[in-house]
């Protein structure tokens, strides 16, 4: 039946769309008439200050319950609140920011767990990827907290579904293993993918080495969205994050 | 941490055995020694109850800690058994029948600890002291409820209300029905394998994977409180099994509802039947509570798991 469904979409439909959202939370707009589209193959990062909305946004984008949200978010053209849960979970996949554990799984069976569309990934291969394969039979609750976001990675990607949104995924991560996964994620998602990805992050050289376009959050409920070579620039830097940036031998620096 | 597929045969090996010696000890030995008629006319149908008690309480302990996601929950630390005593002494006292009294109660009580900490297991934050402390209240506060209910008891069914609040096998009923519905519910959780498993990575990332979250955890809220109000009713509020064996099993590694089920069932059967053998055998011919006994025991054994599991 998911199988269906899943066709039964327009396969030309952008993976995500929103029409006319806005998002409000603890009185102040997050964001307001956002209309905006992610099609397969694109690697959309979130940037905004702190607070300014981007778990938030995620959330909702995910079809997660938020404060208050107005408008529409279409996976595969389709409304999200006209998908049944079973077939949303062949759609979009999230990983929060910080997974909670309270129970002593192994990473193996978490991971057997989040798969609902086996695909052509496969746990072990993805584990590889993530430097993380020595962490197969290691219970969830004696990662680090690195260790534990790159398993929720993992998580994500495996579940199976198109689009995949990710909360700050490189937070907890060390330079290295933020430039793995930057590399990954792009090779994961590349033109002619059939996937798309959403993420949130805050280093922006880490961003323009991951993501091909942006959306900037302005904290006012204004936003921009657009390829990152188009968009990103110490105006718009400044704009988003209320500090000067200069460019120093390619390398974006706040002051 | 993990079992290997060998370990796990060993695992479930060892349970069925410890079941066995459990049940041929407890059938053979006694006050009176090995007599047939005896055996057969009492010792058979309390060890009967014994085992359908103790599987419904661990089966019971283990739906509420996925249900609550806490592996502390357990339907007598949180109350549920609390409410079950409740309602059968209401029950008793007007005339009414203890297993509908205790199987009401039960679901009363399980359904205002998942109202009072609904907001709780719906956010993302850890909840868990909130929670236990919730069903800690409410526990306390259905101990208090049963003890006004005692003091309006008449003096010559005191002992026997007593002896049957704080867990007593002597006179149980029902080892039939209860070892019954034990299976049932455990048939029932390891058909769910998959679903209820993925209630344990959070109510939300379970819906984000599609799980059927409202109603599963509303099966599992009616399931886990009728098996405390059935095992309730058939032999009083005893505490420990629940919270004991499953934590238990998840510590030496296992980690399906699959496998968690039957062998929760099979070691919350043992245990139970292992304490009422030392509960009438230890200072016989007296025969001591074995909701007070399972206690001394599993109170220590509790501790230890704890203090195994934060290494």
């Amino acid at each position: 039946m998911s199988a269906m469904s899943a066709r039964a979409t327009d396969g030309s439909a952008p993976l995500l769309q929103t029409r006319n959202l806005a998002l409000h939370a603890a009185g102040r707009c997050l964001v307001q008439g956002l209309d905006w589209q992610v099609r397969a193959g694109e690697r959309w990062c979130v940037i905004g200050r702190n607070a300014a909305g981007k778990s938030t946004l995620l959330r909702a984008l995910a079809g997660l319950t938020v404060p208050s949200r107005q408008g529409q978010v279409c996976w595969l053209g389709r409304s999200q609140d006209d998908w049944p849960a079973a077939d949303a979970a062949w759609a979009r996949a999230y990983a929060p920011q910080q997974a909670v554990d309270r129970f002593p799984l192994s990473v193996r069976r978490l991971l057997e767990l989040s798969t609902v569309r086996p695909g052509a990934l496969k746990a072990d291969a993805v584990l590889v990827a993530l430097d993380a394969q020595r962490l197969a039979d290691r219970g969830v609750m004696q990662l680090s907290g690195g260790e534990r976001q790159r398993i929720a990675l993992a998580q994500c990607v495996l579940q199976g579904a198109p689009l995949m949104l990710m909360d700050e995924p490189v937070s907890f991560q060390d330079p290295a293993h933020q430039a793995a996964v930057a590399r990954w994620l792009a090779q994961l998602v590349a033109p002619g993918s059939d996937s798309a990805l959403v993420l949130s992050a805050h280093d922006v050289n880490w961003i323009l080495r991951t993501a091909t376009h942006v959306l900037a959050l302005i904290g006012d409920g204004s936003w921009r969205a657009g390829r990152c070579e188009d968009l990103i620039d110490a105006a718009l830097l400044s704009q988003v994050y209320d500090c000067d940036w200069r460019e120093v031998g390619g390398f974006w620096v706040a002051n | 941490m993990v079992l290997s597929a060998g370990q796990q045969r060993a695992l479930a090996v060892a349970l069925l055995l410890a079941l066995l010696i459990a049940v041929a000890a407890s059938l053979a030995l006694g006050s009176a020694g090995l007599d047939l008629q005896l055996i057969q006319t009492l010792r058979a149908p309390r060890v009967g109850a014994a085992l359908g008690v103790g599987a419904l309480l661990a089966l019971s302990g283990l739906a509420m800690q996925v249900l609550l996601r806490n592996p502390l929950a357990d339907p007598y630390v949180l109350g549920t058994s609390g409410g079950a005593a409740v309602g059968g002494l209401l029950a008793l006292m007007a005339g009414a029948s203890l297993w509908l009294g205790a199987g009401l109660g039960a679901l009363a009580a399980g359904a205002l600890l998942l109202l009072l900490t609904r907001s709780a297991l719906a956010s993302t934050d850890d909840a868990s002291p909130r929670l236990v402390l919730t069903g800690v209240m409410l526990a306390s506060m259905f101990g208090a409820l049963a003890t006004l209910l005692l003091a309006l008891t008449p003096d010559q069914q005191l002992r026997g209300a007593i002896f049957w609040l704080v867990g007593d096998l002597s006179g149980a009923q029902g080892g039939l029905a209860c070892g019954l519905a034990a299976v049932a519910f455990a048939v029932w959780l390891m058909r769910t394998d998959m679903a209820v498993d993925r209630l344990l990575l959070g109510s939300e990332v379970a819906a984000l994977l599609g799980e059927p979250v409202r109603r599963l955890r509303l099966l599992l809220l009616v399931a886990a409180s009728l098996a405390a109000g059935l095992a309730v009713a058939s032999a009083g509020a005893i505490g420990f099994v629940g919270l004991v064996v499953p934590q238990a099993l998840r510590q030496l590694g296992v980690q399906r509802t699959r496998d968690l089920a039957w062998m929760s069932a099979v070691g919350g059967a043992t245990l139970l039947t292992l304490a009422d053998l030392v509960a009438r055998t230890v200072v016989s011919p007296l025969e001591l509570p074995v909701g007070a006994v399972m206690a001394l025991v599993g109170a220590p054994l509790f501790i230890l798991i704890l203090m195994r599991g934060a290494r």
